[in-house]
């Protein structure tokens, strides 16, 4: 099978106390494929990335690409690129020359050495820049820069390590379908690590959620918004709440940030018969309410079963209920999903 | 199988290159410092009969003049030391914390002194001081004053560039959220500034000590018969008595004191080079302001320190040198360098000796540059294995020792074992290669302190980037580790020669009389009788200097670009 492929992967520090960054961790991605993996900081992922590269020993598992065990293969042979958060850029070399760096390495002609800087430079859109001074970019031009550097060698899997977090909010989203875009033009395989669940869901194919150095679950966004494996995906995801399913099998119905409804006063009994599950209805009190992305919204005090917890829920008439009223919620099955035990 | 091999032997060049980087300065500073100063110190414990004799340490400890001696170096450092750092402070806030015109000719001025030849130094001063001179009233000639001033010249400037190095880094913004919470300027500084300073003035103060317990050419030069510290007291028990029993125990004693000196400085220099949160330079230094009284103090002791400590003295050696025999002004003294002195006080003209000072200089350069830059290599490392890096902060403290034994040790060591170096039969002490080798041995711990902490404040992802390009561990060192750490060569070939230059202790014992280089050369001047002589070394002094500082100049100017950060030359 071609691709990146991760068995049982630990990585351990022998700092004091002696902590595992990564602990045991299975891993697919295919030829072509675009991966990230999301999850808070410190949960194991910068790590993993850092292991497939081979910066970082394995203490425990294998690390293989298209079938080559790569235990034992050092940093420069392995034909990865990374990209990091920083940029990392060579300040005594100019642009191009930066970006032609592993090109020099490789000993590739001089004549298509230049092509190829010519090429990425404009992939990156920084055509022209070539004889500047890496002190010169900006924030963005210089991960540009970066980025058009890890890709001029042609890596096997490009590698990523939170290369926009540096960046601002509206540069970053910029960046992110750039980057898309650039990957899949050249087709490349990259695994994408960031804190950023629209970075993660923009830019790859498949996200895999990552928690205390275990990786929790791998999917297609759609598909781990629709079914987490678990309420540890769930709640990291942005699930709000977990009410027990009560059926035999155990599980919860997992309440998603937009799954909770205010019910009108002139429909203070559900209208929807024969949907048995949205016809729980809830006391709720408002202690916050908020107008947020064209809508009302307010912040409701609510038992669903496990005590009160302070959830959002959404209000549909004009006019959010002031704080302190007492209103009825129920659910909104679409913006649910139901997580096992 | 074979692809395994094939994987395995650029790790195993790679190993073989850090084995390489590492044994070879420690074989040449085994040979050339820990052997010497070991057989030296071991004749001190050995009897006429072959056994060990410990009657010398018993009678040197009881002897009450080795404690009035140990007195007087303690003192003598710690005086050195605490008026370095008072001076400093105020000059090191002024040209790293305010910016104005003429800031680096005035930066220039201050690190002058540092690489100013000892012997130099000692003759300015007693020019300044002697009857007849321009402060012979206050009667400072041969006295403890005198020695301390003159040593507070020399170390003021490692606590103005320790400290400003840090001080231009560091970020403002604490101690403005300091002001905004109700503190004074004073106090701000006070409760934030000051302990953010700590560990540099720690490390400098350390340093500065170190050096004035062990300065030897000042003290020498300065101090007269009657003044003695340890270390010239080893220089006396040596070549007038041959009194080696008290010369060993001497040395183990300033060994003790220099150990402690090094242990303080290498406690604070780990502090500060834990993350501060630092600026990149000059960011935060801000106008000079005249109406801030902040900045107005440190200008006003500014002045103090640099036109009264540093400048009169140089001033008077200059014009004292210009005074001809009948006491007018002319280049006679300049003219009488091509000569060997009154009364033949010399075996070479001075302008042979400046040849011999030169090509000695180049030699031991090279050498210095190449086993400090080895080692500041090495030590830049943070390996991951936990013994490895506990290996390399000990070879870290280990390289510092010269800068803290005495020369003289080292010097008189080379004498009884370079005969047969390692039990081959060359006799290095007729080849001439010995004075460089001593002279590198004093300019190793220098060179690895500038480049140091430029390879220190390497991003190592920097290194990774490469390594992931593709790049083997020896492209990665060229491609960057060199580009970088060449920025920082400049002034550690600075410094390596200006120290080959100046260096006394040991040069003194090594150099033959036909081969003698400039300071030995200006101490047979002026310890000979004679107006004509004494003229001599003051134009030598004045030839020196000038020499030296334009070495320093080119070196900063090879530096290249400052914008990198770590400003070098700090301890």
């Amino acid at each position: 099978m071609g691709g990146l492929s991760v068995r049982d992967a630990v990585v351990r520090y022998d700092g004091e106390g002696g902590t595992t960054a990564v602990a045991g961790v299975d891993l697919d991605v295919a030829d072509g494929e675009i991966l990230a993996l999301l999850g808070p900081s410190g949960c194991g992922k910068s790590s993993l990335l850092r292991a497939v590269a081979g910066l970082e020993p394995l203490t425990a598992g294998t690390i293989a690409f298209d079938g080559e065990d790569l235990a034992g293969v050092p940093v420069h042979r392995r034909g990865f690129g990374l990209l990091f958060q920083d940029g990392q850029l060579f300040a005594h070399r100019d642009v191009a020359r930066n970006v032609a760096y592993g090109l020099e390495v490789a000993r590739v002609p001089r004549a298509e050495r230049a092509a190829r800087v010519h090429e990425l430079l404009d992939a990156v859109g920084l055509a022209g820049y070539g004889a500047r001074s890496v002190s010169t970019l900006s924030g963005g031009e210089r991960q540009r820069v970066a980025l058009a550097r890890a890709l001029a060698p042609r890596p096997r899997l490009l590698l990523l390590d939170e290369p926009f977090s540096a960046l601002d909010r509206a540069l970053r989203e910029r960046l992110a379908v750039d980057v898309r875009d650039v990957l899949r033009a050249t087709g490349t395989t990259a695994v994408f690590v960031t804190h950023d669940h629209d970075e993660a869901f923009t830019v790859a194919d498949r996200t895999g959620v990552m928690q205390a150095g275990r990786l929790l679950q791998v999917a297609p966004p759609e598909e781990l918004w629709r079914a987490p494996a678990s309420r540890e995906v769930a709640q990291f995801l942005g699930y709000q709440a977990f009410v027990p399913l009560g059926t035999r099998a155990g599980g919860w119905l997992a309440v998603g940030p937009t799954g909770l409804r205010v019910l009108s006063d002139a429909r203070s009994t559900p209208q929807q018969p024969g949907s048995d599950d949205s016809g729980r209805v809830w006391e709720a009190r408002v202690v916050e309410s908020a107008f947020r992305r064209g809508r009302a919204q307010v912040i409701v005090v609510v038992d669903l079963g496990s005590g009160d917890q302070r959830l959002v829920a959404q209000v549909e008439d004009a006019a959010a209920p002031a704080p302190g009223a007492a209103v009825k919620v129920t659910l909104d099955e679409s913006s649910c999903a139901v997580v096992g035990g | 199988m074979d692809q395994d091999r094939r994987r395995l032997r650029p790790s195993a060049c790679t190993a073989a290159g850090w084995a390489v980087a590492v044994a070879l300065p420690l074989l040449f500073l085994g040979v050339f410092f820990a052997w010497p100063v070991v057989a030296l110190v071991g004749r001190g414990f050995v009897s006429d009969a072959g056994g060990v004799d410990l009657t010398g340490l018993r009678d040197v400890l009881g002897s009450p003049r080795t404690w009035r001696l140990v007195g007087t170096t303690l003192g003598q450092a710690a005086a050195g030391a605490a008026g370095s750092v008072v001076l400093g402070l105020p000059v090191a806030y002024l040209l790293y914390r305010t910016r104005f015109r003429g800031r680096a000719l005035a930066r220039g001025a201050v690190t002058l002194p540092f690489v100013l030849p000892t012997v130099v130094v000692g003759v300015a001063f007693k020019a300044l001081f002697q009857q007849g001179g321009l402060l012979g009233w206050a009667h400072l000639d041969e006295t403890f004053a005198a020695v301390v001033l003159a040593l507070v010249f020399f170390n003021v400037s490692v606590v103005v560039r320790t400290v400003g190095g840090l001080w231009e880094r560091l970020d403002p913004r604490a101690e403005q959220a300091a002001r905004a919470l109700g503190a004074s300027p004073a106090r701000a500084f006070g409760t934030v500034t000051l302990p953010a300073l700590t560990p540099a003035i720690a490390s400098a103060g350390a340093v500065v000590f170190l050096f004035c317990a062990t300065a030897f050419g000042v003290v020498l030069v300065l101090g007269g018969a009657a003044y003695g510290t340890v270390e010239t007291e080893i220089y006396r028990r040596t070549t007038q008595f041959l009194d080696l029993r008290t010369a060993a125990v001497l040395s183990i004693l300033q060994l003790v004191v220099v150990g402690g000196a090094l242990l303080v400085a290498g406690r604070a220099r780990a502090r500060r080079e834990r993350a501060l949160h630092l600026e990149t330079e000059d960011v935060a230094a801000h106008r000079w302001n005249p109406r801030s009284a902040a900045d107005v103090a440190a200008a006003l002791a500014s002045l103090v320190v640099v036109g009264g400590l540093i400048l009169t003295p140089l001033a008077v050696l200059v014009l004292r040198s210009l005074r001809t025999a009948d006491g007018g002004w002319g280049l006679d003294n300049y003219v009488a360098l091509g000569t060997t002195g009154g009364r033949n006080a010399l075996v070479v003209t001075v302008w042979q000796a400046l040849g011999t000072s030169l090509r000695t200089a180049l030699i031991a350069t090279v050498i210095a540059v190449v086993v400090g830059g080895l080692v500041a290599l090495v030590v830049s490392r943070r390996p991951r294995a936990r013994a490895a890096r506990r290996a390399v902060g000990a070879l870290d403290a280990v390289v510092m020792l010269p800068l803290g034994v005495s020369a003289v040790t080292v010097g008189f060591g080379f004498l009884i074992t370079m005969d047969r170096p390692l039990g081959l039969s060359i006799d290095l002490r007729t080849s001439g290669l010995l004075v460089p080798i001593a002279q590198a041995v004093v300019a190793v711990p220098l060179v690895v302190r500038t480049v140091l902490p430029v390879l220190r404040a390497i991003d190592p992802r920097l290194r990774e980037a490469a390594a992931v390009l593709g790049a083997p561990a020896g492209r990665v060192l060229r491609d960057v580790d060199l580009p970088i750490g060449l920025r920082s060569l400049g002034l550690a070939i600075g410094f390596a020669f200006a120290v080959s230059l100046g260096e006394f202790g040991a040069t003194a014992f090594l150099a033959r009389p036909d081969s003698a280089t400039l300071p030995v050369v200006i101490f047979r001047l002026i310890s000979r009788p004679g107006a004509q002589n004494y003229g001599m070394a003051l134009a030598a002094s004045v030839v020196l200097a000038v020499v030296t500082a334009a070495v320093m100049m080119v070196a900063e100017r090879l530096r290249g670009d400052r914008a990198s950060g770590a400003a070098g030359g700090e301890f």
